[in-house]
């Protein structure tokens, strides 16, 4: 059983070709590099393996179910959470409730019950571990805040905390390093290796940071013009010549 | 102590039949303020929590009022029956009007919610044999008395009226904060932040949308058989376009999004020109000129500066944050 497998998937936007029969397959746990220049279709396969955007052929399997096109919020059911290249937080709520939020079940009938029977359920089961998370990010000091208060890079972290509360299967993080400081971003590796190694699953990583995604990710996968170029090793990508010529530069 | 605030105020609202035993007029706008009001949290919920602007909300009103008119007088049935079947038909009109208004976003959401809410108004207007027509649907009983040992309580005389408004009222405001407080409030509150952040947490943003829109339209619903049952008449002037628009205001200028907003915003629409001794008609100049003052400097509205004044007056005793929680 493979966690993900992905067989020639297509898109267009009109007269743009995102992405030109990707096929794909990660039968292991671990974190995968996604990389590629800009317009290679890395954020349209994101937008396709997490529902935003139902891809126009080819299939997607989950732990062998086939999800291809199915709406974000089932895909997040099925245990696929993602961040966003331009960070969304809740910013009203404190960065507590955004977490506490990751971890809420979010049937509609469940939740129109919870309404009379006020039972306090995830969010006392969930507190310790949300709090937890914010301080292996070293939130903990604005758990109470509003996360509007944040600076961008600790929004990042807490949209990436968010993300580990689902007790996602598959992670997809789309850019987590672009716009973090030096030291948040060591605090950021620090803490996505820890998560990592508490639980096996699969994190796919989408970064132009190549420091950064070569010293997380044990997989890289290059994609250029909507499709996969290359694939292997960081070692091995970086020696190849047709990455070199296409991205690496 | 927000807490104490809220029952004394109750308590000054429940006694107003003793208090203002002499001004029957101050009763006669309590009860049109509860009238009001009622619709009003229905709105806060899908415009303050849910995020969700509708300039129809009274056609849904309307849709109970009628709903409850045709029953009570044609059929005969009691006012209890009539106000559950007018909410339920008003919230499933509502939800499913909101299904295909859910097809646009933004402003053209906005303004295909004022075009169904033209479409309930005209029916209202113009089906004669069933609405009665632009004459109104004159007629409307009060609820039956209420018999309790040899007690008699009739909803005739204005006191008797007036607590059977406030206690609709109050179990709408109840439902508010109900919903407010649970799961499904934080959901919405989700959707109102960021609509694809909810979604990729696993909200199905169509189905919560469509359900606050069913339960605050029911409220509507609830609000309007409240209404006829007052005036003893269902008007289809009473569920206008401008009615639905005096609804967005009495909820923003009390402060969408806020638990008492709608209370403070419907005392104030009636309140205002016997304060100041004006005409119906400057009570929407006032209110325009109002509307741009909160939304420039209390985004909050009346709520969020009472709200200001009481941290002032008695500043939080903690060192924690505001807003954080214990």
């Amino acid at each position: 059983m493979s966690y993900l497998r992905i067989q020639s998937l297509g898109k267009r936007y009109g007269g743009v070709v995102a992405l030109d029969g990707v096929s794909l397959e990660i039968a292991g746990a671990g974190i995968y590099g996604l990389i590629g220049p800009n317009g290679a279709g890395k954020t349209t396969l994101f937008d396709c393996l997490a529902g935003t955007t139902a891809p126009d052929q080819g299939r997607v399997w989950l732990q062998d179910q086939d999800v291809t096109g199915w709406p974000a919020h089932r895909m997040a059911r099925l245990g696929v959470a993602r961040t966003f290249q331009e960070c969304r937080i809740l910013p009203e709520e404190t960065c507590l409730d955004n977490v506490l939020f990751a971890a809420q079940p979010q049937g509609l009938g469940g939740n129109l019950l919870q309404m009379f029977t006020r039972g306090p359920g995830h969010r006392v089961a969930a507190l310790d571990e949300a709090m937890r998370l914010l301080h292996l990010v070293r939130l903990q000091d604005h758990a109470h805040a509003p996360a509007a208060e944040l600076s961008f890079g600790q929004r990042r972290l807490l949209e990436i905390v968010s993300t580990f509360m689902a007790q996602p299967e598959v992670l997809l993080l789309d850019e987590p390093a672009s716009g973090v400081n030096p030291s948040l971003l060591q605090v950021l590796g620090d803490f996505v290796k820890t998560m990592m190694a508490e639980r096996p699953r699969v994190m796919l990583l989408v970064e132009h940071n190549m420091a950064f995604v070569m010293d997380m990710a044990q997989d890289i996968i290059v994609m250029h013009q909507g499709q996969v170029l290359e694939r292997g090793s960081p070692a091995q990508v970086q020696a190849s010549a047709k990455v070199v010529e296409a991205y690496l530069g | 102590m927000p807490w104490m605030a809220l029952l004394m105020l109750l308590g000054v609202l429940a006694l107003a039949p003793w208090w203002a035993a002499q001004q029957p007029f101050v009763l006669h706008m309590l009860v049109t303020a509860c009238v009001l009001v009622v619709p009003a949290v229905g709105l806060n919920l899908m415009l303050g929590h849910g995020g969700l602007v509708s300039l129809g909300h009274m056609g849904f009103a309307g849709i109970g009022a009628y709903v409850a008119a045709v029953l009570m007088v044609d059929a005969r049935w009691s006012f209890g029956g009539a106000v559950w079947a007018a909410m339920l038909a008003a919230g499933a009109a509502g939800g499913l009007i909101s299904l295909l208004c859910f097809r646009f976003r933004g402003h053209f959401f906005m303004i295909v919610t004022l075009a169904f809410g033209l479409m309930l108004h005209a029916v209202m207007n113009n089906w004669d044999s069933v609405t009665r027509g632009a004459a109104g649907f004159a007629g409307i009983p009060r609820p039956t008395p209420v018999r309790w040992g040899d007690e008699v309580w009739s909803f005739g005389p204005l006191p008797h009226f007036y607590a059977l408004a406030l206690a609709m009222a109050v179990i709408a405001f109840a439902l508010q904060y109900l919903v407010v407080n649970s799961n499904f409030g934080r959901s919405l509150a989700a959707i109102r932040q960021d609509e694809r952040l909810a979604r990729s947490r696993g909200v199905n943003t169509l189905l919560y949308k469509t359900a606050v829109f069913a339960i605050g339209t029911a409220l509507a619903g609830m609000g309007g058989v409240l209404q006829v049952s007052f005036l003893r008449v269902a008007a289809p002037a009473s569920f206008t376009m401008l009615e639905s628009i005096n609804m967005v205001l009495i909820v923003i200028i009390g402060g969408a999004g806020s638990l008492v907003g709608p209370a403070l915003g419907a005392l104030l629409y009636v309140a205002l020109p016997e304060l100041l001794r004006l005409s119906n008609e400057w009570r929407l100049v006032i209110f325009g000129v109002l509307l741009v003052l909160i939304t420039l400097f209390a985004p909050k509205g009346l709520a969020g500066l009472c709200a200001r004044a009481w941290r002032r007056v008695w500043p939080p005793q903690s060192q924690t944050p505001a807003g954080a929680k214990p």
